[in-house]
């Protein structure tokens, strides 16, 4: 089965983007997301990747990034209840634990809890779009002349993860399959085993990269250049995220404070970022061609006007079929 | 010599000679003393049983012997004037294009465009050229609907043309395909032969083909070399390789071959075309007697398996197929069932479900215990001893089932492709081979990939005692008392009119035919046995029934 983090090829803007112009976008927002403990702009952050993954047509990745996401949130929000005892306002003592110590649950530590995971969860959506909308192969290409040796072992990791996963279930219906008196397949030999056909398949695999020609040392030709018409939307909507962002912790707008008593700031200032960094979930939306509805018949639709002219005409008809001038 | 002699066909694509090669702490040499020389143009035909040196003559050609395998070498290697045992396979990868067996481990790039621009690019070719480059050999290849498809979701079919497009892109002299049908379905087999053709006649692609089904490319070849033990031991005409053969090496004979040598007819044909203008020179008509071979009582038994509207449903990542649509199916004990069908017709999924790895979505199912052997026996070998994969005396039994009781001691890796095959085979059995115990359905999913015809015979062999052919059954080897039904996936038609009395061919996950052999695989063109394509006859498919009724004709 094929992860739905995998990078699935679609006419949409953040696919035909440059590799620069979509991590640029994407980058934004975890950036934004990493700046800000704010939980209404970490939601925002979210908002934002997800609704870039709906419009760019990867709702299997962003489906599978938010149940991911959101179960982290959660574990986070979970685990600093119970590793941290700041805040005021205790809702449990749970007594004296091993290892924890003494364990107070407090709506602070939940609150701050909840702020670590959506920041979580936000990143977690916006890495699962760039894995879903940016083809590996273009970025390969861009890190090429700088790193050609990373470029290659990305390269080979790129190809052979799913072929691994793949051989792993195969060795795993195998396994399943075997007769009662042959030996059980463990997990170690099925370990072994699947670690020696992935190191097999790497050496296929890099002879074929030695037949195209990856050992050259010839000069590399510059990458074709893979500007679309959408890459300046995305740098400018990341530019004006970052600007946004940076001027509203300069003002203020990341007004949070879980201890000792929560404060969340809800100011004009905070708004209008939240505000903005949702907004710019929109910027892969594309707008079709404008299209006018015509008949089947390919003749061109009538309007309202037409139909009238029509009709006088035919009034015209009759009315000198009768015999009748008309007035 | 310059580059414009090279083009207009002044140097050889390929000229070996007396080349001597040996892998790394090998005991045996791959090749010995081999020469040979390919004409620009030239479409080749490579023949020989499995490790007779095929494959490696075709890497030392391509420059991975020895210069990524490693290993003892000696002798001369020259591709369009470049020295292979100095340059090393990049170099010579703008002379020589590679297709391997498995199309699967040829392509590193996430989407077919960018695989098949990948050697332009690190060849230094400028932007535009490389755009031109990969339309044009996409146009060439008819892929161009494929470019903006990521690779894992392409079909077998369609991921060796485009490694075929990918090795075609520098417009070599010379492409080397080692058993590039052996994954395909006779169409897309079929298609990709007459492509290679065509390629050859008008871009002047000199090939060299090495394949193990020579019935289905024999017409289109110049000329063929033969292979044996490391050596080359014949090399010339079509119709002179298959009078070799029939003298000397009869496994690597055609059945339409073997029709005629049965009957008497001489020249030999290398095709149907040939075989049909032999026989229409002596004069032979249309014979209007068939006699058809036994076709079991279906009420004779109960069914071991019984499908009944049977739907399964696959996840392909974003979206779910239904892969299998409707199937109504019963299999009685000992049949010998052949099933059929283009690649993605639903034929292993149907095994798979069978052997419960899938689950139906609609439908009923009704079956005994399955043993499947999947598509890739080394799946079920992760020891480093035969006699660990098979443990005590019922692994013995099982062992000795296969022939393979001598091997106890072997590492898997070390076996041949036939032995991997059977191994795998014994250790889905183990444990269950006598009475009661013996599984309902045997089930095996494409097991003669890359197979030769000798390995392939003692399959049929295997197949027919475990359905209980009295005829197959070595009592000492087995103890089995009752037949197992067999259900073999394949997309090889001579394969299947040898061990099967029925087919079921699979179409878009619906069954499409489902009939006595001889009446299926000679109904049609593509699922049809050469010796069917040539006599045209209802029910005549083996060169045996063919040179019955031809022996008739002619007295």
């Amino acid at each position: 089965m094929k992860s739905p983090f995998a990078y699935k090829p679609r006419r949409g803007s953040l696919q035909n983007a440059s590799p620069g112009a979509a991590v640029s976008y994407l980058g934004a927002i975890v950036v934004v997301a990493f700046l800000y403990l704010n939980p209404l702009v970490l939601l925002a952050a979210g908002a934002a990747a997800t609704l870039a993954g709906v419009l760019a047509g990867a709702r299997a990745a962003v489906r599978a990034a938010l149940r991911m996401g959101l179960s982290l949130a959660l574990l986070v929000a979970l685990v600093n209840a119970l590793v941290t005892s700041r805040g005021e306002t205790v809702i449990a003592r749970l007594g004296d634990w091993p290892l924890f110590g003494r364990v107070d649950v407090t709506v602070e530590a939940i609150v701050a809890g909840v702020s670590y995971g959506l920041l979580a969860a936000a990143t977690i959506v916006a890495f699962a779009v760039y894995s879903s909308c940016v083809d590996p192969d273009r970025v390969l290409r861009v890190l090429r002349p700088f790193a050609g040796r990373s470029a290659l072992t990305a390269t080979l990791v790129s190809r052979l993860v799913p072929v691994a996963a793949a051989d792993a279930g195969r060795l795993r219906d195998a396994a399943a399959l075997r007769g009662p008196a042959a030996a059980p397949v463990g997990k170690a030999p099925l370990a072994r085993r699947l670690l020696a056909g992935s190191l097999d398949r790497a050496v296929d695999v890099a002879a074929t990269l030695e037949l195209r020609g990856y050992s050259l040392e010839a000069p590399r030709a510059r990458s074709r250049r893979s500007h679309s018409r959408y890459d300046r939307r995305f740098y400018s909507v990341a530019a004006i995220l970052l600007l946004t962002a940076i001027a509203g912790k300069l003002v203020g707008a990341d007004d949070f404070q879980a201890y000792p008593t929560i404060s969340i700031g809800f100011g004009p200032t905070t708004l209008a970022v939240a505000a903005i960094v949702s907004l710019s979930g929109l910027a892969p939306l594309r707008h079709g061609p404008k299209r006018r509805i015509q008949p089947a018949d390919g003749t061109k639709r009538r309007t309202r006007r037409d139909r009238s002219s029509r009709r006088r005409r035919r009034l015209d008809q009759s009315a000198r079929r009768s015999g009748a001038a008309r007035v | 010599m310059s580059e414009l002699a090279i083009r207009r066909g002044a140097a050889p694509a390929l000229a070996v000679r007396g080349l001597d090669y040996s892998y790394p702490r090998a005991t045996q040499p791959a090749l010995i003393d081999v020469s040979l020389e390919i004409a620009p143009g030239e479409f080749v035909l490579l023949a020989g049983r499995s490790a007779s040196g095929k494959s490696t003559l075709l890497k030392a050609a391509c420059g991975l012997v020895p210069h990524f395998h490693g290993g003892e070498i000696d002798g001369e290697v020259r591709v369009a004037e470049l020295d292979a045992l100095e340059a090393g396979p990049g170099e010579l990868a703008a002379a020589v294009g590679y297709l391997a067996q498995d199309p699967e481990t040829q392509v590193v790039s996430t989407t077919v465009a960018a695989e098949i621009e990948l050697p332009l690019e690190m060849r230094g070719d400028a932007p535009a050229d490389r755009a031109r480059a990969v339309e044009e050999v996409a146009l060439a290849l008819a892929v161009p609907h494929l470019l903006d498809r990521a690779v894992d979701t392409l079909s077998g079919g369609e991921l060796q043309r485009v490694a075929l497009a990918a090795a075609l892109v520098t417009r070599p002299r010379l492409i080397l395909l080692d058993e590039p049908t052996s994954q395909l379905d006779p169409v897309a087999g079929d298609e990709l032969i007459w492509l290679l053709r065509r390629l050859n006649e008008e871009w002047g692609v000199a090939v060299l083909l090495a394949e193990h089904r020579l019935e289905r490319c024999l017409a289109a070849a110049d000329r063929v070399v033969a292979m044996v033990d490391g050596g080359v031991a014949f090399d010339g005409r079509p119709a002179g390789f298959l009078e070799w053969a029939h003298e000397r090496h009869a496994a690597l004979t055609t059945p339409a071959a073997r029709l005629f040598s049965l009957v008497g007819l001489t020249p030999l044909p290398v095709g149907v075309r040939d075989a049909r203008q032999t026989l229409r020179g002596t004069g032979i008509g249309h014979p209007l007697h068939i006699a058809s071979r036994r076709v079991p009582d279906p009420r004779s038994s109960d069914p071991v398996l019984r499908a009944q509207n049977l739907w399964v449903e696959l996840d392909r990542g974003e979206e779910l197929r239904d892969v299998l649509r409707g199937i109504d199916l019963e299999v009685r004990p000992g049949e010998r069932i052949a099933l059929m069908g283009r690649n993605g017709a639903g034929k292993s999924t149907l095994l798979r479900t069978a052997a419960g790895l899938h689950e139906a979505v609609a439908g009923k199912l009704d079956v005994g215990s399955v043993a499947l052997l999947t598509q890739n026996p080394s799946d079920y070998l992760v020891r480093e001893r035969v006699g660990d994969e098979l443990p005590g005396e019922e692994g013995m039994s099982a062992l000795r089932m296969v022939g393979l009781e001598h091997a106890v001691d072997a590492d898997p890796r070390d076996l041949s492709g036939g032995e991997r095959q059977r191994l795998a085979l014994a250790i889905a059995l183990a444990g269950r081979m006598e009475g009661e115990l013996l599984p309902a359905v045997v089930a095996l999913d494409e097991p003669t990939r890359g197979m030769d015809r000798a390995r392939k015979d003692e399959l049929v062999a295997l197949i027919r005692s475990l359905a209980g052919d009295v005829a197959f059954v070595d009592k000492e080897a087995t103890k089995a008392t009752r037949a197992a039904a067999v259900v073999v996936a394949t997309h090889d038609v001579e394969f299947a009119s040898a061990f099967a009395e029925r087919v079921v061919l699979l179409g878009e996950g619906v069954v499409i035919a489902d009939g006595p052999m001889e009446e299926i695989l000679s109904g049609g063109w593509y699922f049809a046995t050469e010796v069917a394509r040539v006599l045209d006859l209802p029910g005549i498919v083996t060169p045996e029934q063919g040179a019955a009724v031809l022996k008739g004709e002619l007295e």
